[in-house]
């Protein structure tokens, strides 16, 4: 069968554009740049492997884990995960209107827009490691300083996730919404808050696993929990407690993961 | 009474979208705006609530001007004028309900929404809103669960439910399938009928515009062509309306020729 001779030409193909290979050939060169002997900081994979073996003594401890140790060690994870609770649900609390403020489509105005993103640029812009210090000096060493560190780590990433998503909800029930003589509060109560909830426990939730992996580090500078154990055990070079301390964490992190699907399944 | 007063609306970008509209609409009219898409019709409708003001003349709704007021006094306006949406604009994750208690928010404090107790009264205004397009069953079920004709019906039911004096419905079949679209158009002729409220639909389908229309307006690069009951609009009107000669594509039904 013969194609019938179409009505309009097809348009001859369009010049690949060279930005993509571009692109890709400087991000490679960058990081040959940067780790380079001369210019760089001297990254070789040969010294590493060759490091690695030395590490391989305090691996093979890591991997057997001392079962002993876990009665020391039952205090500090409850209190890590309480600490994680806590500044998890405050942070989250606070993370919500900012999120609705640092939001285009939320915020009530230009300024305040501006001043919102201003301010949780710079708490973003802190590591959790340097609020915890601050915190622990201010303060003195223990939970409630590291709780506060947390809070405001927290409060970075709640808004920013949540900010992010509510870029980008659906117009319509704002429209909707200001259409029926609804106040600015109403309006984002009503027509943009149900669209964001499912993802915003998903964040909190995330935030709450965050907390628990960065009290091991927050934990090195005295901020509580199962953080000053591990650090405390490391220091004694006590390899095989430091091995069930990640383990147990590990299993911990799997469990709220778990926990998170369940109940994001059950809200979408 | 809705009146424009040589209302022209230019957008930021240098469109006009409406040119020096003077128009009058009584209390109680069922109108239905005609007009190709880009002619201004959900422009017009939209400065009647000020979602979009007019850059010169001006709307009034019962004397009041809608082109100055500001906070307070234009939720009050909007309060009591409901609107429906082409892509029905319910917030899908929530209740079918909560979509319409939307329609108190203008009688509400806004404590009460925050922590989303409304008053019995609303409540119930509600529920009977629900009833009256016949879905008050999905009281409780998500919006996302409706099919497209159920979910423009608790769009009406949110705009009834503010106990509007006006209705405006911007393109409200042009999601639906054609019978659908006659029982979303007989749904808003009978609210216009029982309850007298002024109803203002825009339209693109011909056929549509002259069964429901008691009275229709024909826009055109913004500016008002046509104004007249649905019995002198005939085809020759509607090719004035449109510039160019009617197609199939005009009408929700095409007549087969006898």
């Amino acid at each position: 069968m013969t194609a019938a001779t179409p009505a309009v030409q097809r348009p001859p193909r369009p010049k690949r554009s060279l930005a993509v290979p571009a692109g890709l050939l400087g991000a490679i060169l960058i990081t040959l740049w940067a780790a380079s002997e001369q210019f760089g900081i001297g990254f070789d994979i040969a010294a590493i492997l060759e490091d690695l073996s030395k590490g391989s003594l305090i691996l093979t401890e890591v991997l057997q884990p001392n079962f002993a140790f876990f009665p020391r060690t039952i205090e500090p994870m409850i209190e890590t995960i309480q600490m994680a609770i806590i500044a998890a649900t405050i942070g989250c609390a606070i993370a919500l209107p900012a999120g609705f403020l640092a939001s285009r489509v939320t915020a009530p105005g230009r300024i305040s827009l501006a001043v919102t993103r201003s301010i949780l640029n710079v708490i973003r812009a802190l590591p959790d490691l340097l609020y915890a210090m601050v915190f622990v000096t201010a303060l003195s060493i223990g939970p409630l300083a590291g709780i506060l560190a947390l809070i405001f780590f927290n409060i970075g990433v709640g808004a920013k996730l949540l900010s992010e998503t509510v870029d980008a909800v659906d117009r319509g029930p704002i429209e909707a919404a200001d259409a029926a003589g609804s106040t600015h509060v109403q309006m984002v109560r009503t027509g943009v808050f149900p669209q964001v909830l499912p993802n915003y426990v998903a964040f909190s939730l995330y935030v709450f696993e965050l907390n628990i992996r960065a009290s091991t580090v927050i934990g090195i500078v005295g901020a509580g929990g199962i953080g000053n154990t591990l650090n405390a055990q490391m220091g004694f070079f006590n390899f095989n407690n430091v091995g069930l301390i990640i383990l147990e964490l590990f299993i911990l992190v799997f469990v709220i993961e778990l926990i998170s699907i369940q109940l994001r399944r059950r809200l979408t | 009474m809705i009146r424009f007063e040589k209302a022209s609306v230019t957008y930021p970008g240098g469109v006009h979208a409406l040119r020096d509209i003077t128009l009058q609409i009584p209390d109680g009219q069922m109108m239905v705006i005609v007009g190709l898409s880009g002619a201004g019709k959900s422009t017009l409708i939209r400065t009647i609530n000020g979602l979009v003001q007019p850059t010169s003349g001006d709307v009034t709704i019962d004397g009041r001007s809608i082109r100055h007021a500001r906070g307070r006094e234009l939720r009050e306006i909007r309060g009591r004028i409901g609107m429906i949406f082409q892509t029905f604009n319910l917030v899908k994750r929530t209740t079918v309900l909560n979509n319409v208690l939307m329609g108190r928010l203008h009688a509400t404090p806004s404590w009460r929404s925050v922590i989303g107790r409304y008053r019995a009264d609303d409540v119930e205004i509600a529920m009977q809103a629900l009833e009256r397009v016949g879905i008050v069953d999905k009281a409780y079920v998500r919006a996302s669960n409706l099919s497209g004709g159920q979910q423009q019906r608790v769009g009406i039911a949110r705009a009834l439910a503010q106990q509007p004096k006006i209705l405006l419905a911007d393109e409200p079949v042009a999601s639906l399938d054609p019978p659908t679209s006659h029982v979303v158009m007989r749904d808003l002729q009978r609210i216009n009928r029982e309850l007298g409220i002024t109803t203002i639909v825009n339209l693109h389908f011909l056929d549509l515009a002259k069964v429901y229309g008691e009275r229709i307006i024909g826009l055109r690069g913004g500016e008002l062509v046509y104004d007249g009951t649905a019995a002198h609009a005939d085809e020759n009107v509607f090719r004035d309306i449109y510039g160019r000669s009617l197609t199939a594509d005009d009408v929700l039904e095409p007549v087969p020729a006898v």
